[in-house]
């Protein structure tokens, strides 16, 4: 701080000014009578920055939150906080308040839809319209635990939403009907069969588990028709990208982002490394690759007693997961993978998805 | 160099003959200014050159537009007293000062009676020479440094370019992590529009990521903003419009995260323009004993050619003020004061395009009004008040919130002193709107008609008058600094809502901005 001497004292206000118009405005006045150094600026946008801190002294907080709200949580244990129990009168004294409570305020509206329902919600890859019909999802994962809700007669409604709303980054999740004891935390699609404890067919043998391998084919060249293809990117923009956003430079980013990602996946599924880029990606390799796991596919379902995979009589898991993958493929791709999905086998995966959708209810 | 007014006096505006420290004669000069002031300050007195000393990097141009004007006004022969020309020329200095580039502790006027020239036909006006010597701040600023609350750990890097290209623009690139604010990178860049200090315009880039623990998600902000500021009319009035256009992402939820929250997670634009309006008289900002303060931000976005994924138009009135309480037979500042402060926010959902009759959409969570936070409504939780869903505060569409307060000094302390014992008392209402049309059909799509939020706002808006406010009141010591002004309190709530998060005990504020 330098004192202020010299002749410019006779212009009253021409020093201690410093009325900032951005940012944070801030007149120095006299009583402070403050230089300003240059490090100065720096720590006022740091004031700026934070403009809250608090601290928590109170240990029975939580009870306090039990008493408020209508949901119960665990009880704390009170051990460890002996020490720091509150002296009697003061804990007497914070007993009495809050000395008025009143009924809690109601939701937003976009909540209302989806709270208190009394069934299971699964949140998956879907239209508003499509999602109030329980119509198919166009997202393969998502298909396959709609599918088998629908198999096993569960009750449930399905609701639109990104992988950014899941606990495990993708969709689908379930989140189970409203119960007045906790508030109810998402299940992650692995869990779900044990959550809900789905009457399935019961679980695959060894020799039936070497045909999940065959999925992989399948979804690497799902993938990359979708994805990669630029025949079908109108579809992907109407799928994944034009719900998020309607900005242009957001669904350009985005549609980037789902593009690498894909190659990614595909590369990764390749052993090659992930970062390859889309050129190290062989198309006709992937396209050979899923011709022939799909004539497995129907080699097997040709060979199976019943209408379904491995002989079961109902379908299970693995028919769900395989009528996620052709049924978006017929319907969808007609000209590419669908077409294959109707030669191979005489047209048998086909009539296998009219079958799944036929018992999920989709007239389509 | 070609001086304003083509006389004799030493050039230096080009910077070839900048002197850092004035050169002695000007000491005499100034003595006999002074006397000068004292006996002829009525005396028609002109400008005969006006040099301005140590402005290396700055474009004459710049300097035209603060000191033409005085020049054009004070030139021989103009009918100017020393009075005015003093005047206008601390008017000028005010100005170059506003600019931000000089250093504020060595601006100096020199002012010295020119010689007068054989040519000049004698007059009896006295001609001035002017020599404004300045210092340059340093162009580049970088620096570094950790802040630290109680809730947020950051450490920070800032690099600040002055004055780039000579005519006071500004570049401030940021880049900030933190334990809450896990990253944040932005870049300014300010310019003076046409020379004048008090009319800027700026673009803002930036790119961040913020937890969001009162409702359990994290949010990813990219975009831009472009943005004018401008003096008021009035004493202390700015106004400040900004057009924003933001890709907003919520994401990485926490694991007990509400249906609210997960309805909005994802993708959002927002493109809106802002006007934000201040007048602020208050005495201290940081510690306010008189005066008031009046700010209003009114927002529209989506609407019309705006575009983007929300449109909705939303509005915030602020005011506050405090009158110094006189003790009788106490004369002067008693230190004691009396403060009150009101807030009111509304938003109003609107149908995307130019349509005003078309359905909207509901608010989302990142576009709703939160309240409640030491620096807030005192006494609850951040983001303590209104709708909550399990533990989230998912926020609000209309608010209302108050607050009075008084400040007392300390036993032994001066009245001026910065830290003070306050009383105070505030409470508010976070209303959420709520569907007035029960058909199930409407709510599953998501959509309202005009009609519909219209009565739905009407009616959130008569609900803030229903019952008592939610209230807390305590006690607390106040700390004033220059920057911020730190907060301890003591409270306890008085009314709640089920679900709303009030503290009991003790809370700690630090800001810049309280209710």
């Amino acid at each position: 701080m330098s004192p202020r001497t010299g002749p410019s004292n006779s212009f009253p206000n021409c020093h201690h000014l410093s009325h900032r118009l951005f940012g944070m405005s801030q007149t120095i006045t006299k009583t402070h009578d403050v230089s300003i150094p240059d490090f100065f600026s720096a720590k006022t946008s740091y004031f700026i920055r934070i403009t809250f801190a608090t601290i928590q002294s109170i240990p029975n907080n939580k009870t306090t939150r039990t008493a408020m709200t209508t949901t119960a949580t665990p009880s704390k244990p009170p051990a460890s906080w002996a020490l720091l129990q509150i002296p009697k009168p003061i804990q007497t004294l914070f007993n009495k308040f809050p000395l008025v409570t009143y009924p809690s305020n109601d939701l937003p509206l976009r909540t209302q839809l989806l709270n208190s329902s009394s069934l299971p919600t699964l949140y998956i890859f879907t239209t508003e319209p499509d999602a109030l019909a329980n119509l198919p999802s166009f997202n393969p994962t998502c298909l396959k635990w709609q599918t088998l809700l629908r198999l096993t007669r569960t009750p449930h409604r399905v609701l639109p939403s990104t992988n950014h709303a899941s606990p495990t980054g993708s969709l689908p999740f379930l989140l189970p009907a409203d119960s007045t004891s906790s508030p109810s935390k998402p299940i992650p699609a692995s869990r779900i069969t044990n959550h809900l404890s789905l009457a399935l067919p019961p679980p695959p043998t060894a020799r039936e588990e070497t045909f999940l391998s065959l999925l992989t084919p399948i979804r690497n060249a799902f993938l990359y028709s979708l994805y990669l293809l630029p025949s079908y990117e109108e579809l992907l923009n109407q799928f994944y990208i034009y719900p998020s956003t309607s900005s242009s430079l957001v669904q350009k980013t985005l549609r980037y982002q789902l593009r690498s990602a894909a190659a990614a996946s595909i590369l990764q599924s390749k052993n090659l490394h992930p970062d390859g880029g889309k050129e190290q990606i062989d198309e006709k390799e992937i396209f050979e690759e899923v011709r022939e796991a799909l004539e497995a596919l129907a080699g097997e379902l040709l060979q199976s007693r019943t209408e379904w995979f491995f002989g079961r009589e109902r379908p299970g898991e693995f028919d769900a997961g395989v009528f996620g993958y052709l049924w978006l493929m017929l319907v969808y791709m007609g000209g590419g993978l669908g077409q294959v999905v109707r030669e191979v086998g005489g047209g048998v995966l086909e009539r296998f998805c009219r079958r799944i959708a036929e018992e999920c209810g989709w007239d389509l | 160099m070609a001086n304003f007014l083509g006389t004799e006096a030493p050039t230096a505006l080009d910077g070839a003959n900048t002197t850092s420290n004035p050169p002695a004669h000007h000491h005499k000069a100034y003595k006999a200014s002074t006397h000068m002031l004292d006996e002829h300050y009525l005396t028609p007195a002109s400008i005969a050159s006006i040099e301005v000393h140590g402005a290396t990097n700055t474009r004459r141009s710049l300097l035209n537009h603060i000191f033409n004007p005085l020049v054009e006004s004070s030139s021989p022969g103009s009918p100017s007293t020393l009075g005015d020309v003093l005047g206008r020329l601390s008017v000028a200095t005010r100005k170059l000062s506003r600019f931000d580039i000089f250093k504020e502790d060595a601006f100096n006027v020199f002012i010295s009676e020119a010689k007068r020239t054989e040519s000049v036909l004698p007059t009896n006006q006295t001609e001035l020479n002017i020599s404004i010597s300045v210092k340059e701040k340093s162009r580049l600023v970088v620096s570094a440094g950790t802040d630290f609350g109680n809730v947020e750990g950051s450490a920070y890097t800032n690099a600040l370019f002055r004055n780039i290209f000579g005519g006071a623009e500004t570049l401030s690139v940021n880049a900030s992590t933190g334990t809450r604010t896990r990253s944040a990178y932005n870049a300014t860049f300010t310019t003076p529009v046409n020379g004048n200090p008090d009319l800027r315009v700026a673009l803002d880039l930036l790119r961040s990521t913020t937890q969001k623990p009162w409702a359990s998600h994290e949010e990813h902000l990219t975009g831009g903003n472009l943005r004018f500021s401008w003096l008021g009319n009035a004493k202390n009035e700015t106004h400040t419009l900004t057009y924003s256009s933001i890709w907003r992402q919520l994401t990485d939820l926490y694991p007990t995260a509400s249906p609210t929250v997960r309805a909005d997670a994802g993708d959002s634009l927002k493109s809106s323009l802002t006007h934000t309006f201040t007048r602020d008289r208050r005495d201290n900002p940081m510690l306010p004993q008189s005066g008031y303060l009046l700010r209003s931000v009114s927002e529209l976005a989506g609407w019309g050619p705006l575009n983007g994924d929300v449109s909705f138009a939303k509005t915030e009135l602020e005011t506050s003020g405090a009158v110094p309480v006189p003790i009788p037979g106490v004369k002067g500042n008693t230190g004691i004061s009396l403060g009150a402060g009101l807030r009111f926010g509304l938003l109003y959902p609107l149908p995307l395009g130019y349509a005003l009759t078309g359905p909207a959409t509901p608010s989302r969570i990142n576009d709703r009004f939160q309240l409640g936070g030491p620096t807030d409504v005192r006494g609850f939780k951040l983001g303590g008040l209104g709708p909550h869903d399990n533990y989230d505060s998912v926020g609000g569409d209309v608010f209302a919130a108050g607050s009075v307060n008084m400040l007392l000094p300390l036993p032994r302390t001066d009245t001026d002193s910065p830290l003070r014992l306050h009383l105070f008392a505030n409470g508010g209402r976070l209303v959420a709107l709520q569907n007035q049309n029960k058909s199930s059909e409407e709510k599953a799509f998501l959509k309202m008609g005009s009609n519909q939020v219209f009565h739905s706002v009407k009616s959130a808006v008569g609900e803030l008058g229903n019952g008592l406010p939610s209230i807390a009141a305590g006690v607390g010591l106040v700390y004033a600094h220059p920057v911020a002004r730190f907060e301890l309190n003591f409270s306890l709530p008085v009314v709640l809502r089920k679900g709303e998060e009030g503290r009991k005990g003790l809370q700690v504020g630090v800001g810049i901005k309280f209710l």
